[in-house]
């Protein structure tokens, strides 16, 4: 009885490994040393740990930090760009109509894509059904928020939208000197994020054909919404990422920032004087029956069309972002609170505990939550720095006085981004309605 | 016969050492001027064929083909790119003369102040020449803060305490306050090293005559600086037209568009956007403009030296 118990459980743990060994195939070619371009901090842990398992890989990084007008010249030059790139996932469309990817569906298929990174990804790291790369991290939208601040002036943490109004009516009375939120003048995928949040979206590509549609439902109400907000002077508009943004957060003199997860490590370095006093939480929720969330950043790692060795460059990108050892790496060491990957479930118990920056809570938990609230996604538009662009000066415009309604924004943003788009050569728009 | 031969083949030979030595001269020559043709025509000369070349095509990511002028053609279309003129007409019809103004008085202040003390002054001056653009934007950008700015006392307590400082309609102001920082001292430094290169006889003339030092400086001494202002002027000029290091480091406080002025436009399209043909296009046709508006200044400046002022 028992040998057939202890037969039965070593043929449970050849299938267990035969099936993850699934996920990460042998590597067929010669001795190689492929290079990667990547800003994210420490990755050589995860490099080392990759190479101890695949000996005739060796992977050369160089940091330049965000390098996309080195991408630019040396896509335009024929040749230059390294086997692995990393680059944002709002930014990632473009380069893929550029040109600058490979598909490296021959050593990672869709349907192992999907079950390592879930399907949202797709609309990240594929177009047409090629997939180009891997994501690495997360940019999941949180509210973060000051602990003390909410005590002090009675504050709970909303919930829903509905909530968060309240609450930030009630701060302005009590406390008019500080300030419930900023929103920003400019960081368009903030703004995207926010219909995102909402379940919806303002443009997509499929087929062939690229999406643009800014005055569907639900965009118009999350304009419509920010709009009655600002005239009634609960919120105003700022620039953030500037001196005075910083010296608010530090100071205290902010209550709450929604941002991608990435933030709770930017705080924590470059915000040490409110030590223990934010804490984090779910977005508030447009609709608590059907609870949704968007992202802000993040970066996938994708092959290029220069790389002479795409499949030692796909089995790296694929094992980085996915396995469970190279995770606990990025996490630890590379300072990413939460993965893409399905399979950093996996090692969740070994990473999470609790945070003192952020008063002892366990964050990870909070965050992870939070990501996978992210259940919709969409393709952005190829001409992202453009798209952001417009949106930024018209929301300085509506700061300037310039434009009387908020939700007025959404039609000239749309005609200026469908001008672009046609300026630019692309003749597969369609407009009016989304996929 | 002979004789005649033989003087000629001399003749020949002597001509031959001539030129000999005039070859020698300027193999010479050549030689130490080697070093800077070779990187000269790498690094200036080649790249600006080559935007040459590139200019006539039209390009997607890596793939290009030949379109002729087409680019061209669509810089004469493009308003942005027209657009973007404001900023370097601006600091054209105010930075550069006011810069000069301010100049000329305190190269006139230094010559005054030469026996006491005026060194100190003329160094620190200059010192804002020597500081590289992202430190000073760094603090610049502290400085126009609105929660930490050393002024916002003094603004508060002029009665603007609502009023925010960095704004887009306070931005060409706030150019100007950088850009004439940035380099007043050490344009009067120049206007400083013409003016003591003046005969003193000119001035000590002048003196006997009756006059005081501020009739002395604009009456005799300025005329004479005519051509190192000229200079100035065409030299601040085309810094005025191809303005980019300042206006991109306050793109980082306050939302601009990407055509803020021209070179920003021309590096956006490069390397924002990936369309680098159509940069290198708008390139030359700002080298162009800027060209012409030198040669208008130079031309226009000559010719009133020519024709004489009558005093």
């Amino acid at each position: 009885m028992k040998r057939l118990i202890l037969i039965a459980l070593v043929l449970i743990l050849v299938g267990i490994s035969a099936f993850a060994a699934d996920y990460y195939p042998k590597y067929s070619g010669k001795p190689t040393t492929i290079t990667m371009w990547a800003w994210t901090s420490n990755e050589n842990y995860s490099i080392e740990e990759f190479e101890k398992v695949y000996p005739n890989i060796k992977v050369k990084w160089e940091n330049f930090d965000v390098h996309y007008e080195k991408v630019q010249t040396a896509l335009s030059a024929g040749s230059g760009l390294p086997d692995v790139l990393m680059v944002e996932y709002s930014f990632a469309p473009q380069f893929m109509d550029l040109g600058a990817f490979q598909p490296i569906n021959k050593w990672l298929d869709e349907k192992t894509f999907i079950k390592l990174y879930g399907e949202a990804a797709m609309g990240w790291c594929a177009m047409d059904g090629e997939i180009y790369g891997t994501p690495q991290d997360s940019g999941a939208m949180t509210m973060f928020y000051r602990k003390d601040l909410f005590d002090q002036y009675g504050l709970i943490v909303p919930k829903t939208k509905k909530e968060f109004i309240e609450q930030a009516r009630k701060f302005k009375k009590a406390a008019p000197h500080l300030k419930y939120m900023a929103a920003p003048i400019g960081n368009t995928m903030w703004w995207i994020g926010q219909v995102w949040e909402a379940g919806g979206k303002l443009f997509d590509y499929s087929n062939g054909k690229w999406y643009i549609n800014f005055s569907n439902p639900v965009a118009v109400e999350v304009f419509e919404t920010w709009g009655q907000l600002f005239d009634e002077g609960v919120f105003d508009l700022e620039m953030w990422w500037n001196p005075d943004w910083f010296n608010s957060l530090n100071e205290g003199t902010t209550a709450v920032v929604i941002n991608g997860s990435w933030f709770a490590e930017w705080l924590r370095y470059n915000a040490p004087e409110s030590e223990g006093k934010w804490r984090v939480a779910i977005p508030p929720q447009w609709n608590p029956a059907k609870p949704n969330n968007g992202m802000l950043g993040g970066s996938g790692f994708y092959v290029t069309s220069h790389s002479k060795n795409p499949e030692a460059a796909a089995i790296f990108v694929n094992w980085l972002n996915s396995h469970p050892a190279s995770l606990k790496c990025l996490h630890n060491y590379s300072n990413l609170p939460i993965m893409v990957s399905s399979r950093y479930e996996e090692v969740l118990d070994e990473v999470a505990g609790p945070d003192a920056f952020f008063g002892g809570q366990n964050i990870v938990e909070t965050l992870w939550e939070a990501h996978q609230l992210v259940n919709t996604t969409f393709v952005v538009l190829p001409i992202m720095s453009n798209v952001d662009e417009s949106l930024s000066l018209l929301l300085q415009d509506y700061a300037d006085g310039k434009i009387k309604r908020f939700a007025d924004i959404l039609p000239r943003w749309e005609k200026e981004v469908i001008s672009t788009m046609k300026e630019f050569g692309y003749s597969n728009v369609i407009t009016g309605k989304l996929p | 016969m002979m004789d005649e031969m033989m003087n000629n083949k001399m003749n020949e030979m002597m001509n031959k050492k001539k030129l000999n030595k005039k070859t020698i001269a300027s193999i010479k020559a050549y030689l130490f001027l080697a070093p800077f043709l070779l990187v000269f025509s790498t690094m200036v000369i080649y790249p600006i064929g080559l935007g040459v070349k590139l200019s006539l095509y039209g390009q997607r990511g890596a793939r290009m083909w030949y379109i002729g002028l087409q680019n061209f053609a669509t810089v004469f279309r493009d308003s942005k790119f027209w657009e973007s003129f404001r900023i370097p007409l601006f600091l054209l019809t105010v930075q550069v003369p006011l810069m000069l103004f301010i100049a000329v008085l305190i190269a006139f202040l230094y010559e005054k102040t030469e026996k006491r003390g005026g060194k100190f002054y003329r160094f620190i001056y200059y010192l804002p020449n020597t500081i590289p653009g992202i430190v000073t934007g760094i603090v610049w950008s502290y400085i126009f803060s609105d929660s930490m700015s050393p002024f916002r006392t003094v603004i508060d307590l002029l009665g603007y305490s609502g009023t925010k400082i960095l704004t887009r309609q306070h931005l060409p102001s706030i150019l100007l306050v950088i850009i004439l920082w940035a380099f007043t001292g050490y344009t009067a430094f120049v206007i400083y090293s013409s003016l003591i290169a003046i005969p003193k006889a000119f001035s000590e003339q002048a003196q006997l005559d009756g006059a005081t030092f501020w009739q002395i400086a604009f009456r005799i001494k300025l005329p004479l600086l005519r051509g190192v202002l000229i200079s100035l002027f065409i030299f601040n000029a085309i810094g005025a037209i191809q303005v980019f290091n300042e206006p991109w480091m306050l793109g980082q406080l306050v939302v601009l568009p990407s055509n803020y002025t021209p070179a920003m436009y021309i590096y956006n399209s490069a390397f924002a956007q990936g369309r680098f043909t159509y940069a290198a296009a708008m390139g030359l046709i700002l080298a162009l403009i800027t060209f012409l508006i030198s040669l208008y200044v130079l031309r226009s400046a000559t010719k009133q030296m020519l024709t004489g002022e009558s005093h």
